[in-house]
């Protein structure tokens, strides 16, 4: 523990701060005198027998006071204390002559003298000046102090305003403020591309140029001036809006505006952004598309069914025996193919959803091939089809989920059949080439059209001619091919010639 | 006796709906696709055509009736719609949709006959001149 005279000792120490003096004179005897008496009243005290010299030791380090004679035969006293307060400004300089006038201390005090001080003096004469001048220099350097924190907190404030700034210019939702007025109190880039303006003028007046859905959104909260703490949200089609018309399309924005308190909740102004949700409202088009795909091919068969249903029921019609058992095997079938679509639908919607359970075992392409073709030997012999395989060299295993890739083959196997002439072919051909197993399924039937390839992978799409009528399918099996292949991040290709038949061709990477 | 051509992709709708209207002593032809359906009307001068809207290509239907209604056609047509309800459409009867009636699928017998019997006994006005049922 520190006793009470420790703690005195060491305030002592501390307060025994020695002034540094720099006395630049060149009478000999004056110089030691006034060095003497300032070194005995507790100043630090550096001595200069002339004006170079006093150059020198006054800008190579930083005196608080300096006591400078006006007359020295090398340079002016005026001179030496320009190039003193030059490089220290906060320098205290005294500036004495035997010639005091008040031109002397006017020209002393234009150029920055604190106070001269006539020759001869006394010695308490010149403590008490060096005092008052050790005093100034203090508040000196204290304001200055003070200054510059406050210049650092500016810098600080300054570069945390623009740091926000440029975040908020940076942010691809539009971002606009406006006080309870309606003028434009900030914004950003991004807002000023979404409401098609060339320019945004901070503080003005903004409400009437705003599109009337958003204008309306600002609205809410400025008419009524109380406010709750809730958004307001709208969606809007820009029909033509700026710098977005290499876009084609329209451009879909979702405006929201929030209310900006005061600090003691009243009402500052309105914040709205606005965030570009075209690629949302696609994907939403595309769904209800799909959805009414979907609709119209459940109902299809639905709507035959019911057709005949009610035939049957009706008993007013004359139905013979033949077309009643003609139109249950219809029904049959109908419902057959229905079954079929939702499964197929609900393999799709699992796929989609990533929840297939996959069992990966390496497995023999060729092999799996071979069982699909056994599988499918019924529909085969029934049309007569004869079916060659060419396994090239080398092929090897795929690592992949087995009823995945059996369902991959007998999809596009079945349909090798199905749109095969009678006493066709099917050709599967299996390579391995630059690191692709390419598998090769070729038949000799119907073919396809060259704007039928475009669309034979997507949902519900059918070759639908005169030659295809009678052929039954959900539409969804090389839809779930193309699934099940880039799955397993290959690719499907589709080569034909309209007539003389089909090839499709399936590159697995190993 | 008066003549019906029906335009539908779905022979079983085809063979029921014919049926139907058989039975009401119409006569009845069918098609089934766009182009034939076109053929059809255009060899056989219908009294009433009834036209499925979505066949090969969604909308051919629609496409179909306002050929027939550029051409002068000016026949009156059923259009069999079974979509319209899932998708929030709402068709109705108008200058871009040139038909006098719809039918949605499934379809009952019973509204089939009235509708065709109405608009082939008591024509209805649509803005357009149509023969009178023989």
């Amino acid at each position: 523990m520190m006793t009470g005279s420790e703690t005195a000792q060491l305030e002592n120490i501390e307060v025994r701060y020695k002034p540094k003096v720099l006395i630049v004179e060149d009478e000999k005897g004056l110089r030691l005198g006034v060095k003497r008496l300032l070194q005995g009243e507790g100043y630090n005290v550096t001595a200069a027998e002339n004006g170079t010299e006093g150059v020198a030791f006054g800008t190579s380090a930083e005196f608080d006071l300096a006591v400078i004679d006006l007359k020295m035969p090398d340079l002016d006293g005026i001179d030496v204390m320009k190039e003193i307060v030059k490089v220290f400004p906060n320098t205290i300089c005294f500036i004495v002559t035997a010639y005091a006038s008040y031109d002397t201390a006017i020209e002393a005090a234009k150029f920055g003298a604190y106070s001269y001080i006539p020759k001869p003096f006394n010695p308490p004469e010149l403590l008490d000046q060096l005092r008052k001048g050790y005093e100034r220099r203090t508040l000196l350097l204290e304001a200055e102090k003070w200054r510059k924190e406050r210049e650092e907190r500016l810098l600080e404030v300054t570069f945390e305003k623009t740091r926000l700034n440029t975040i908020i210019n940076s942010i691809t939702d539009g971002v606009l403020v406006v006080n309870k007025n309606g003028e434009v109190v900030l914004y950003n880039p991004s807002a000023m591309r979404y409401l098609g303006f060339e320019k945004i003028t901070i503080e003005e007046y903004i409400i009437d140029k705003l599109h009337p859905a958003i204008a309306n959104l600002i609205n809410k909260f400025l008419h009524t001036g109380n406010y709750e703490h809730k958004s307001y949200s709208t969606q809007i089609e820009l029909k033509n809006p700026a710098g977005q018309k290499e876009s084609g399309g329209g451009l879909f924005i979702e405006a929201t505006s929030s209310p900006v308190p005061h600090p003691d909740g009243t009402l500052a102004g309105v914040v709205v952004t606005i965030k570009n949700i075209t690629e949302m409202k696609k994907i939403e088009m595309l769904k209800s598309q799909f959805v009414s795909m979907v609709s119209h091919e459940l109902k299809a068969p639905i709507a035959a069914v019911y057709g005949y249903l009610k035939l049957l029921s009706g008993g007013t019609l004359n139905i013979s025996k033949e077309q009643q058992t003609n139109y249950i095997l219809r029904s049959e079938i109908r419902l057959d193919g229905l079954l079929k679509m939702v499964n197929d639908l609900l393999d799709i919607s699992r796929m989609e959803m990533k929840t297939v359970q996959r069992e990966l075992k390496e497995l023999n392409i060729a092999d799996v091939i071979k069982a699909v073709i056994d599988l499918l030997q019924f529909e085969i012999s029934k049309k007569k089809i004869t079916v060659e395989i060419k396994k090239g060299e080398n092929i090897p295993s795929f690592r992949a989920d087995n009823d995945e890739m059996n369902r991959l083959f007998i999809n596009l196997i079945s349909n090798a059949i199905k749109y095969n002439k009678e006493n066709g072919k099917i050709t599967v051909e299996i390579n391995y080439e630059n690191k692709f197993i390419i598998i090769k399924i070729a038949d000799t039937g119907i073919g396809l059209k060259p704007a039928e390839k475009d669309k034979l992978f997507q949902e519900f799409f059918r070759a639908r001619n005169e030659k295809t009528k009678n052929i039954s399918g959900t539409g969804l099996g090389l839809s779930i091919v193309k699934r099940i292949v880039e799955s397993y991040s290959g690719k499907i290709e589709a080569e034909s010639e309209y007539g003389t038949g089909a090839c499709f061709k399936v590159l697995l990477p190993r | 006796m008066a003549k019906i051509v029906i335009i539908d992709d779905d022979p079983d709708i085809l063979d029921a709906s014919s049926l139907v209207l058989t039975s009401q002593g119409f006569e009845v032809l069918t098609a089934a696709n766009p182009d034939d359906g076109y053929k059809m009307v255009k060899e056989q001068s219908p009294d009433l055509i009834i036209l499925d809207v979505m066949m090969n290509e969604p909308d051919d239907g629609f496409f179909l009736a306002q050929r027939f209604r550029k051409e002068k056609i000016n026949i009156p047509i059923i259009m069999y719609t079974s979509v319209s309800k899932t998708i929030g459409m709402n068709f109705g009867v108008s200058e871009i949709v040139p038909v006098d009636e719809f039918v949605e699928k499934p379809i009952s017998p019973e509204e089939l006959i009235e509708k065709v019997s109405k608009i082939l006994h008591q024509p209805v006005s649509t803005g357009s001149k149509k023969k009178e049922g023989k």
